[in-house]
């Protein structure tokens, strides 16, 4: 692969965080959710930890299960949303021009997502870690969040392969509004983002660690309180096989569907 | 009054046929709902699994709490589904055609819309207290009247924010973000909330009075509940038609022609 290539998708990233900057009053408004959910949690929380009356509860305490839930809705609020964009694209017609444009038509949608999401989740964190910071102190260790910063990198690249998975299933269904709203659910429930997987029944806890749904929240969301290397070793290794066997799959699955496109005459 | 309540009716009635024109897409909203309900109420199963009550509330009375809040919710935005947009009417020059008809502002551009996946929330939010198992006749109506005071409350307390757009440019942004608060604190005990939190939630977001304090009004009558959620509801619905009727003397026609169907 030439990677001079891909500079023109830095490029196309680096404008769309231009663009997203244009109204930072909006932004800054819809962070008001994460401060939301993490009042709701903190006094979720500390009820609990107090009603239980220990100080570890599946290997977090109070301040980690805090931030750990910070970081998971951080992720999950201000990650790239390409099932929307792409299906419209599909359904009008309008991915034709697209396809005969210098670039790479997801990697285009990859890029500029990736580009939206950044500047949201640094609205995103600093509300929400100003709240827990706040209420609970400050993260057990900050000197991790280089590492962090990548799996998460990684983490929006798994989702986007399978929301534009979701997208493209607009070639063959009219609608693909319903699977995008399982998508979403099974994140919020397997992702770990509603409750660490450290509090599940132990028959679902090890199914709900291997899919990728917890690779794309809960891993690195939980590597951020308890980081070491061996975990970080694990969380790439795994980030790295979800991520090509689904890249693989999207890209069968945007060639079939782009195939079927040529054939009916766009 | 029996002719609004007819002219209600007839309302409905039109937006009911007009959801259900395409069967699938109804049947679907409706059951989406259901499901997304239930991914919500699946966190409270995880979570009671594993630490089974904390501050006097178990699995049981979550039944209760999302049983109030989506049977209201969904009645609210399925009746007056413009609740939730009527920042958007004002500010596109939108009552234009409501001001045109010899009808109640109001009561019309709230009643107009209906918000179908309503009674997704609806159906489920009766299941959940049908699952709780109590069938007493005094339990029964005590759900009953909290749905109505809670209907009331949430319906009304979104009027008045959404009618900031006469003052406000931007206050469809902040009419979205007062309801997620609304709803995302009510499906939560107010046990767990102390102090200020706790005052802010029975004031500024009054999400435990369409919540946890029917949820608890449900389980055993209390006249201090009782008072409450009347004294809110009935405080809520005057607030609403003071602050609407200012507002409507600053409104300005935009000029643009609609066309409503």
């Amino acid at each position: 692969m030439d990677f001079r290539r891909l500079v023109k998708y830095l490029a196309i990233t680096r404008t769309q965080v231009i663009n997203s900057m244009t109204y930072p009053f909006d932004l800054a408004m819809r962070s008001l959710m994460i401060v939301i959910f993490m009042a709701i949690f903190a006094q979720l929380w500390s009820a609990t930890y107090r009603a239980i009356g220990q100080t570890i509860i599946g290997g977090l305490s109070l301040n980690e299960t805090l931030w750990y839930l910070m970081v998971a809705e951080m992720i999950v609020l201000s990650k790239p949303r390409l099932t929307n964009t792409i299906a419209e694209q599909v359904k009008d017609g309008s991915i034709a021009y697209l396809l005969n444009k210098p670039y790479n038509f997801l990697l285009y949608h990859f890029s500029v997502a990736l580009g939206d999401g950044a500047i949201r989740m640094v609205f995103n964190a600093l509300a929400g870690g100003a709240v827990v910071w706040l209420l609970l102190g400050p993260p057990p260790h900050m000197a991790s969040t280089p590492l962090v910063l990548i799996t998460i990198l990684f983490a929006w690249l798994i989702d986007c392969t399978l929301t534009a998975m979701i997208g493209l299933v607009a070639f063959v269904a009219e609608d693909v509004a319903a699977f995008d709203w399982i998508y979403s659910k099974f994140i919020l429930i397997l992702g770990g983002v509603l409750i660490p997987l450290d509090f599940f029944p132990d028959w679902l806890r090890g199914i709900a660690q291997a899919l990728p749904f917890a690779y794309t929240t809960y891993h690195p969301a939980r590597f951020f309180v308890q980081p070491d290397p061996a975990r970080f070793a694990a969380l790439i290794l795994g980030q790295a096989l979800w991520l090509g066997a689904l890249a693989l799959l999207l890209v069968c699955i945007y060639r079939r569907g782009v195939m079927r496109l040529t054939i009916n005459g766009g | 009054m029996r002719r609004e309540i007819a002219f209600l009716i007839a309302l409905w009635q039109a937006n009911l046929l007009a959801a259900m024109e395409y069967r699938v897409s109804f049947i679907s909203q409706v059951v989406g709902m259901m499901l997304n309900n239930a991914v919500y109420f699946i966190f409270w199963v995880i979570f009671f699994d594993r630490f089974k009550q904390v501050r006097g509330w178990g699995l049981a009375d979550i039944f209760f709490l999302f049983g109030v809040v989506a049977t209201s919710f969904g009645l609210g935005v399925f009746l007056f589904g413009n609740a939730l947009d009527l920042a958007n009417v004002i500010a596109n020059g939108r009552l234009d055609y409501y001001l045109a008809l010899p009808r109640p502002v109001l009561l019309h551009v709230l009643a107009s819309r209906s918000i179908t996946s309503g009674l997704g929330d609806f159906t489920y939010g009766v299941l959940s207290f049908l699952v709780a198992r109590q069938f007493a006749p005094d339990t029964i109506a005590r759900f009953a009247l909290s749905i109505l005071l809670a209907t009331t409350i949430f319906v009304t307390f979104l009027t008045l924010v959404q009618s900031l757009a006469f003052w406000f440019g931007n206050a469809a942004q902040i009419g979205q973000q007062a309801t997620n608060a609304m709803i995302t604190f009510s499906i939560y005990p107010t046990t767990l909330f102390e102090g200020g939190a706790r005052f802010i939630l029975f004031t500024i977001i009054p999400a435990a009075l369409i919540g946890a304090v029917p949820a608890e009004f449900i389980r055993s009558f209390s006249w201090e509940a009782l008072i409450q959620l009347v004294g809110a509801a009935l405080f809520l619905l005057a607030f609403m038609l003071v602050v609407f009727r200012r507002g409507l003397r600053l409104y300005e026609s935009g000029s643009a022609i609609q066309i409503q169907v």
